[in-house]
């Protein structure tokens, strides 16, 4: 069940509704907790099962972390994170570990081969592990209790908005506003349809529309023109934005009609000045889940190697990130470069600060705006093309500055639509966010515009979110 | 205490829509009820299952123009000593033994439900397997797809004909399906909510405008819809899409297609086992490979030319190619009466010819 389906709609009504009649928590979570089952085992029924499975590990890892103290509370922290790094193993990686082992085999002329696994990797694996491991490390390190009530505990997992594609929460955040009964508000109801609309808009307007010219040029990237060929990839970091955004604005505003915050996954990423400002603004929760698990423990445990160890520390955590996204060895590389980007920035952070002073801000910011935007496009090339040799066939293709076919898969006026689109996203983005729930008239007045907007300019393809492939 | 009246309505009205929309029986009942032309009745497809997919019955010239269809009776004097088993697919519904030449008896299935079948040892048995394009790669790349066949094969009697794919059964799904939640999770979900929610004669002019809106200002059909070059007429994406394996234009290595033809071979020996006196293939080219043939990977002429093919091939490939004439619906996948019945002059002819060598 895609939030952008009829499915979901009806869901939404029926379980929000049904919230709000329930009087008491305890129903509501339960409520809450076989809706989300139902919207999980929409997708593929049977992995309900290996959820279940890794709830229940970490359930009681958690209790067991809680109850014991020294080697004994490690060692279950490292059951609780085997047994989710496991699963994540198997079915995210396993392939391509086998794959992997294949050719380094070949190369040192045996051939080595081993089954593959033909299964398909369970919906949102990556974020729910992610999520559930931030609960049984807070548990640990005694930012958090653990969680007596089996129910509330297995609902922070499974919360259905962002079940399967984040936000990746933390336990300090959720699981009190679980537990509280949170009473009806009309100003959380504007609040959350007017986002939820807000998500459908960038995902059924501009991400699926942005989605055909992607779709073309990475088809056609042989005997597309350089212009077509960066113009695929300039629309594809747009399609990315506005497909995981609203992915997010619809989870985040979802939590928010019944009352819930989620965490914010982006601010502006378009407008970031250096890396280090993007990954402050792209992905927020992931990225704020690897700085404090991986990165920070990693410079604690590294601290006697100076300088070498941000190199390591920040390598290996972008090595990880890009791991994350996919088993494959273009997404390993889109997270290496940017960890040598951040490198970069850190060691020429004073140098760059002293040429910035010379000149005025403003145009200090456009330089770096556009720097970091033009890098951000281009290093994207990885993460969308099939494999490493696509991505080369297509960095090839727009450097080359040939003169192929010029057509990205719509007519001009399309073309420009998708610009006025894409312009008054970042404009409704940057300078309207609350103005059109600050009063009803203009909540119902937008919320009648948006539907017919998205439906007349909706392009319903059928697509999934992006990120549901992770 | 009005809004909590509505509310519950609203409730009880979801959960009704989503239990009906996966159940199979109440689809079923639903479909039946709404299958009529009054304003809550569903969308008739009348101009074409393409143009009905793009809700583009207001652009005319997708429209098929309204030709009578009787298709010629072949006549045929002599003793009728030959039955055919044609295995097809939509393209050749609704044929009977009168549109065949010589024939004793016809028997007509479609590759997904498989036959059972009964051979008459006094009666020259034909197999004829009609196959679209588009599914070509589908059907005839599985390594294991004539498990099942090869299972019955001793049991002459009463053989199981399925020249498709073996479903592939997934061990744990079985659990679900005995606890009947499968149809909890009908994966037909999305459409049949369509269906209930918005598939209204009354409420389709609201689909016409915005098909007419992406059609005339941005020179493109909605969802599984492409418009050709020219414009004249629409094609299933999967059939022009690059990446999709039944495309026209998705790359098929020179493997694929021995791997393609083996399996033909392995199918024609297991009916010539069988008991089977001839084998045929006829594939039926998508709209895209004749109408639209520049970057076609010429899946078609590739197999049927392939040496090693021991299956006889009826070929409407080459004829539709040759000619100057439409042999496509502009709005439909499927073939217009003169292509059909071009189609079944060219297998009457080899039927005629298989009977005059028998």
């Amino acid at each position: 069940m895609t939030f952008n389906s009829l499915q979901f709609l009806v869901f939404f009504m029926v379980i929000t509704l049904w919230f709000f009649r329930l009087k008491d928590q305890k129903g509501r979570i339960w409520l809450l907790l076989l809706g989300s089952c139902y919207f999980y085992m929409s997708f593929i029924p049977e992995y309900i099962l290996i959820l279940g499975g890794s709830i229940i590990t970490d359930y009681v890892a958690g209790l067991l972390i809680e109850k014991n103290e020294g080697r004994a509370r490690k060692a279950w922290l490292v059951v609780s994170l085997i047994a989710n790094i496991g699963v994540l193993a198997v079915f995210k990686y396993y392939n391509f570990f086998v794959d992997n082992i294949h050719a380094g085999s070949l190369f040192f002329g045996k051939s080595l081969t081993l089954p593959m696994l033909k299964i398909a990797l369970p919906i949102g694996l990556s974020f729910h592990t992610f999520q559930a491991m931030s609960y049984t490390i807070e548990v640990y390190r005694k930012n958090q209790k653990a969680e007596k009530n089996f129910a509330t505990y297995a609902l922070y997992v499974m919360f259905y908005p962002q079940l399967v594609a984040g936000p990746i929460e933390r336990p300090q955040n959720v699981l009190p506003q679980l537990k509280e009964f949170r009473p009806y508000k009309w100003d959380n109801i504007k609040e959350g349809i007017a986002r939820m609309l807000w998500g459908f808009f960038k995902k059924v307007v501009i991400a699926d529309r942005l989605a055909m010219v992607v779709d073309r040029t990475f088809s056609h990237s042989h005997d597309s023109s350089s212009i077509a060929l960066f113009a695929g990839i300039l629309f594809y970091y747009f399609q990315i934005y506005c497909d995981f955004s609203g992915y997010s604005d619809i989870a985040l505003g979802a939590a928010k009609v019944m009352n819930i915050r989620l965490m914010e996954n982006f601010n502006q990423p378009f407008f970031s000045k250096n890396m280090g400002d993007f990954w402050r603004r792209w992905h927020i929760s992931l990225y704020s889940w690897f700085y404090d698990y991986v990165f920070n423990p990693l410079i604690t445990s590294l601290r006697n190697l100076g300088q070498a160890a941000i190199v390591l520390s920040l390598l290996i955590t972008f090595f990880l990130s890009g791991f994350w996204h996919g088993a494959a060895w273009q997404h390993i590389v889109y997270g290496l470069i940017h960890g040598v980007a951040l490198i970069y920035e850190y060691f020429t952070r004073k140098q760059r600060k002293k040429l910035f002073a010379r000149m005025p801000k403003a145009v200090g910011n456009v330089i770096g705006v556009s720097v970091t935007f033009l890098f951000v496009v281009f290093t994207r090339i990885f993460f969308r093309a099939e494999n490493m040799r696509a991505a080369m066939d297509y960095f090839k293709g727009i450097f080359s500055f040939s003169r192929g076919s010029n057509y990205i898969g719509m007519n001009r006026l399309e073309v420009c639509l998708s610009v006025f689109l894409v312009g008054l996203m970042l404009y409704r983005e940057r300078t309207l966010p609350g103005y059109f729930i600050r009063s009803d008239k203009r909540f119902y007045f937008y919320t009648i515009a948006m539907v017919v907007i998205c439906y007349y300019l909706g392009v319903f393809a059928e697509n999934q979110f992006i990120y549901f492939q992770f | 205490m009005l809004k909590r009246i509505f509310r519950d309505i609203l409730i009880v009205s979801g959960l009704i829509l989503l239990w009906a929309s996966t159940s199979r029986t109440a689809m079923k009942y639903l479909s039946d009820k709404r299958d009529n032309n009054t304003w809550w009745g569903t969308y008739q497809c009348l101009n074409g299952d393409l143009v009905s997919m793009a809700h583009l019955d207001a652009v005319a010239r997708f429209n098929p123009r309204k030709l009578k269809q009787n298709f010629k009776q072949p006549a045929y004097e002599g003793t009728r000593k030959t039955d055919l088993y044609l295995d097809g697919d939509s393209h050749t519904w609704h044929l009977d033994i009168t549109n065949f030449a010589g024939l004793s008896a016809f028997h007509y299935f479609e590759r997904t439900h498989g036959y059972r079948y009964h051979l008459d040892k006094d009666k020259k048995s034909i197999l004829l397997i009609e196959i679209s394009e588009r599914y070509l790669q589908s059907y005839f790349s599985a390594p294991n797809m004539f498990d099942e066949v090869y299972d019955t094969s001793s049991q002459q009697k009463n053989s199981l004909l399925r020249c498709g794919p073996r479903a592939e059964i997934k061990q744990y799904a079985s659990l679900f399906e005995s606890i009947g939640l499968s149809e909890l999770f009908n994966k037909n979900i999305n459409q049949n909510l369509e269906c209930n929610l918005f598939n209204y004669n009354f409420i389709m002019p609201m689909f016409e405008y915005k098909a007419a809106l992406n059609y005339y200002a941005f020179n493109r059909a909605s969802g599984d819809v492409v418009i050709s070059n020219d414009r004249k007429f629409l094609f299933y994406k999967e059939t022009v899409s690059r990446t999709d394996v039944g495309s026209s234009y998705y790359a098929v290595t020179a493997d694929d297609k021995a791997r393609i033809v083996d399996i033909l071979n392995k199918v024609y020996d297991h009916y010539k086992a069988a008991g089977f006196s001839e084998i045929y293939i006829s594939i039926v080219p998508n709209s895209a490979s004749i109408m639209q043939p520049d970057g076609y990977n010429n899946l078609i002429p590739d197999i049927q030319n392939d040496p090693r093919l021991r299956m006889k091939v009826i070929d409407i490939y080459t004829v539709f190619k040759k000619s100057k004439e439409l042999y496509f619906l502009p709005g439909d996948t499927h073939w217009n009466f003169k292509g059909k019945q071009l189609w079944l002059d060219v297998v009457n002819e080899r039927l005629l010819q298989d009977t005059a060598a028998h």
